[in-house]
């Protein structure tokens, strides 16, 4: 499995996003299996930080949740995109990519010298 | 935005708490059910399953915990979880908490209180516009330094002609009149003033106009305004005042406006009359006050916005030297000075107002010495609690913030009931307060003054509980869980500590009872002071004969004259007299002489004399015996005879070693002033106040120098006060229009004197008592914890032999030691601060000897008596029951 990977701070809510958008409305613990299976299971996640995590997005209102029935008949809550989680993928996705861009030009010795 | 709807989101999620927190349980409890049933569908065992599942969560609690820093706002939180825990532990120890609170509600209450007048004396703007442009102008003389002295006229017209540093200057003088016409006649206080006074003071009526520049001279002169006070009381506020006629000195004015409530102006110290004025009439110079003679206006001046004070001095002192080159016959050392009119109406209270406000801030620090130390002896006993906490992973900080809430909620709490005490206090200290400081009104519990009660409150908060909280945070605590009851080291400190704080307590004791000690001899030397006159049995009245009515000399003589032979037949009456100036009635006539045959000093140093106008009836009730020669015979107290009578203090003073009897001098009472012999050499009496030294006087027969307000005097052997209403009848019976006014005993005169003194000491002993009561209960309390934690240490010496009286000594002398090293601190302090006070000082040193003694004594003997209770109760404690603590 090689070494694995502490989640960085801030990337975690892009995740959470990016993945209620690929696989609709979804439980935490759901959530957290589908980062680390994502990540080929090289990012090791302390499934605890998901909770703190999707109530900050509760509150800035990119998420909002349903209590619904799991797989095998566990009630739990179910968060889903809103429309400004939409967004807000959309602004972080952008942010994200300026973000290794700008990296990428430091790390790669081409883009270094030209 | 989305920070600001989060903060929204949480600051909500203050609410709802408990359905929040199964919400979450049942969402953490089913995603770790889903873990397991994976693991377990991938073949691991449920309990292996189960384990794995909580160690990739994190642990339950920790999650929890995690999403509820995530839900709320945590300082908010954590404050509101503080305070409601601090009300439930204050409400488990009621007695705690009342001791704290009613101390610190001792201390703050008379912060408040003193702060309140300090308030409205010192700091509160004066209800004039652009207050700090008002200056008052007085005249000061090379002879008596520091002194203002009321203005001449002729002085005023020619500063007015040539200063340009103000935009205008206005004079003014108070005097009596009466109102007659409707209801009792009545005397009242009045304000001459040129037209322009409101102007330069920066006021406008409430109704009605101020006067017309062309108002003043004779004919333009019978118009007036009435203060709010006199409007409210003769007329009852009727608004239609305005444009009426009433009858002041028997003459008809029309009545232009009325001002605001607390709106005039008193200075004390240019007054002939003492009292504030209640009404204004306008009044304009005439040809003759042009020509310099005589000093008896007062006059303020509105500084032009780009001039300065200092400037303005400048200019008036340049003015000031001209005048001198131009009449130095008047002039002749004397100068002008300019005191900004905040300053001249605090000035008087100013000095004893700070006082009061350092004595009752010590009050407040002993009170803090006293909770900080109930709030150490409190942390001991919450030793456990405490490291329990600690234990269970509450930092230091929170711990620390904990106490700190407490320690704020008490300090609050003794603020709202230390306002409650102020609202008291200050009704009392008004009733107690001289006239002076009264006659600013407007002192009430104000905004400013509440805003200082709530500073006050949370600086005593951290001022008596930042040390012990410290102390009861202190991480080692957790040492005391393995020490059972027993003190560890940090008992040991705590204790330490506590005995600090009351030897402080005791110092700042001792710093205060010093205070009031010297303020109390120094009252009680000067009430002993001998007035030179007798001071119980006289009835004191001013009658002031209107001028309109008493054209001529003749007329005033005969009304006196009866006035006298009328009251001195009443019954009970040993002697009656009338007298131009009674002492201790505020200012009166002084001024130059010339003695005959003796060259004449250069200008400025003449001979300086007061002059009072009365008959031989006046020496006789205020019995002032006459030392040498004869008083005035009938023939001169009938028509003038160029007779006077000195005083014992004149003829030391002028005729040192020479016979004074049959010498004449002539005193520039008037335009033309003849020589007069004297005839007669009586005891000095005190005049101005107790404290000041008698001056030389002139005593002038009535018809040389006739006064249409004379004081009328009454000596009687029973109760002065009930000869009032006599004294009132029997002046009817001569003129059904005349008021009397001033009707007062001699003795209220004199009390009224000192006043100020009995005020300030007065309060000063109040302060030092509450000090000794806080320093002897900070004794008590320290010395009786003491007894409870050594009680195993006395069951041991019992044991080994010693008795009651050893462990009784051993108490007292611990009290001992703490009451020496208090005096030890407190005495060099006391020495130090006690050279502010000598200025309030009669014939007192600041290092009185004998109240130092006073106070050691004092202070020893409550340090004993306080230990002694703590004392007899570790003696009688049974040596087995006292190992039992062991």
């Amino acid at each position: 499995m090689g070494e694995k990977q502490d989640v960085w701070q801030g990337t975690l809510a892009l995740m959470i996003l990016k993945t209620l958008e690929t696989l609709g409305p979804l439980h935490g613990y759901g959530i957290a299996r589908r980062i680390e299976q994502t990540s080929g299971d090289r990012l090791c996640l302390n499934y605890g930080t998901i909770y703190p995590a999707l109530l900050r997005l509760e509150q800035e209102g990119s998420i909002a949740f349903d209590w619904g029935v799991s797989d095998n008949n566990r009630r739990a809550k179910f968060y889903k995109l809103t429309r400004s989680g939409r967004r807000q993928i959309a602004l972080e996705t952008r942010e994200w990519e300026k973000t290794t861009a700008i990296l990428a030009r430091f790390l790669t010795p081409d883009g270094a010298r030209s | 935005m989305r920070s600001l709807r989060a903060l929204v989101a949480r600051a909500l999620g203050l609410f709802g708490r408990a359905g929040q927190e199964r919400d979450l349980a049942e969402e953490l409890e089913s995603h770790v059910q889903m873990h397991v049933d994976d693991a377990v569908r991938a073949g691991m065992s449920p309990e292996a399953a189960r384990r794995e599942a909580l160690t990739r969560l994190g642990g339950f609690d920790a999650t929890r915990e995690l999403v509820r820093d995530r839900r709320r706002v945590p300082l908010l939180e954590s404050a509101l979880r503080d305070l409601r825990f601090a009300i439930r532990s204050l409400r488990k120890s009621p007695g705690f908490t009342a001791v704290t609170v009613a101390t610190l509600a001792l201390g703050i209450g008379a912060n408040t209180a003193i702060f309140t007048i300090v308030h409205a004396v010192m700091l509160a703007p004066l209800p004039f516009h652009d207050p700090d442009r008002v200056v008052v102008v007085w005249e000061t003389n090379v002879q008596r330094p520091g002194r203002s002295n009321v203005i001449g006229p002729a002085n005023f017209l020619r500063w007015r002609g040539r200063a340009t540093a103000f935009q205008s200057m206005s004079a003014f003088y108070d005097f009596r009149t009466s109102l007659t016409g409707s209801g009792e006649p009545e005397e009242l206080v009045a304000q001459a003033v040129t037209p322009d006074f409101f102007a330069t003071l920066g006021v406008t009526p409430l109704l009605g106009r101020v006067f017309a520049p062309d108002e003043g001279p004779d004919g333009r002169d019978s118009v007036a305004i009435l203060s709010h006070a006199l409007w409210q009381r003769r007329f009852g506020g009727d608004r239609t005042i305005v444009g009426r006629s009433i009858v002041l000195n028997r003459r008809p004015f029309t009545v232009i406006g009325v001002m605001p409530a607390g709106v005039g102006l008193f200075l004390k110290t240019g007054s002939l009359v003492g009292k504030p004025p209640e009404l204004w009439e306008p009044f304009a110079f005439l040809p003759e006050q042009a020509q310099p003679q005589g000093r008896y206006m007062s006059a303020i001046a509105r500084l032009r916005p780009d001039v300065s004070l200092e400037k303005a001095q400048a200019q008036m002192t340049a003015i000031a030297s001209s005048l001198t080159a131009e009449w130095p016959q008047f002039d002749t050392g004397w100068g002008i000075r300019l005191v900004p009119i905040h300053d001249e109406l605090a000035g008087e209270m100013r000095p004893v107002l700070l006082v009061l406000f350092g004595a009752v801030g010590f009050v407040l620090l002993i009170a803090c010495a006293n909770v900080a130390s109930l709030l150490l002896a409190r942390g001991t006993t919450r030793v456990r609690e405490i490291a329990i906490r600690t234990a269970l992973g509450a930092s230091r900080a929170r711990v620390l913030s904990q106490l700190m809430t407490e320690n704020l909620l008490l300090a609050l709490c003794g603020g709202a009931c230390g306002i409650l005490l102020a609202r008291w206090g200050v009704a009392l200290l008004l009733a107690l307060s001289p006239a002076s400081l009264t006659g600013l009104g407007r002192v009430h519990l104000s905004g400013p003054v509440l805003g200082f009660t709530a500073l006050v409150s949370i600086l005593t908060a951290g001022l008596c509980g930042l040390a012990p909280a410290l102390a009861g945070s202190r991480p080692e605590v957790q040492e005391s869980l393995k020490e059972g009851t027993r003190q560890g080291t940090s008992g040991v400190r705590a204790r330490r500590l506590r005995k600090a704080f009351v030897v402080s307590e005791v110092a700042l004791a001792v710093v205060l009872l010093v205070g009031a000690g010297l303020m109390l001899k120094s009252l009680r030397t000067l009430r002993r002071v001998d007035p030179g006159f007798q001071r119980r049995g006289i009835l004191t009245a001013r009658v002031n004969l209107p001028s309109a009515r008493y054209k001529e000399d003749p007329e005033v003589m005969r009304f006196f004259e009866q006035a006298v032979e009328r009251i001195g037949a009443l019954p009970g009456v040993r002697a009656a007299g009338a007298v131009s100036f009674l002492p201790f009635a505020g200012l009166a006539a002084a001024t130059d002489l010339v003695i005959q045959g003796e060259p004449v000093p250069p200008h400025g140093q003449e001979p300086v004399t007061e002059v009072r106008v009365c008959d031989n009836g006046y020496f006789r009730v205020m019995g002032i015996p006459l030392r040498r020669g004869r008083m005035f015979t009938d023939l001169e107290q009938r028509r003038s005879g160029d007779v006077v009578i000195v005083s014992d203090a004149f003829a030391r003073r002028y005729f040192a070693g020479t016979e004074a009897l049959g010498r004449r001098i002539s005193v520039a009472m008037a335009d033309t002033n003849p020589f007069m012999e004297i005839v007669g050499i009586v005891a000095d009496i005190k005049d101005a106040d107790l404290s000041t030294e008698a001056r030389p006087m002139t005593y002038y027969p009535v018809p040389q120098l006739v006064y249409n307000a004379m004081t009328l005097t009454v000596r009687t052997d029973g109760d002065a006060l009930a000869l009032a209403p006599m004294l009132q009848r029997a002046i009817r019976s001569i003129d059904k229009d005349q008021p009397l006014s001033d009707v007062r005993t001699m003795d209220q005169w004199v009390a009224a004197s000192i006043a100020k003194e009995r005020f300030s000491s007065g309060l000063l002993v109040l302060f030092a008592g509450l000090a000794l009561l806080l320093a002897a209960i900070g004794i008590y309390g320290v010395m009786s914890y003491a007894v409870g934690q050594r009680a195993a240490e006395f069951g041991i010496r019992a044991a080994l032999g010693a008795d009651a009286g050893d462990i009784r000594a051993l108490i007292l002398g611990d009290g001992a030691r703490i009451a020496v090293l208090g005096l030890a601190i407190g005495t060099p302090l006391a020495l130090l601060l006690s050279q502010a006070l000598t200025k309030f000082l009669y014939q007192t040193r600041g290092a009185d000897p004998l109240t130092f003694a006073a106070v050691v004594v004092v202070l020893a003997g409550v340090a004993l008596l306080a230990s002694y209770l703590p004392a007899r109760r570790a003696a009688r404690m049974a040596p087995l029951e006292a190992l039992r603590h062991f």
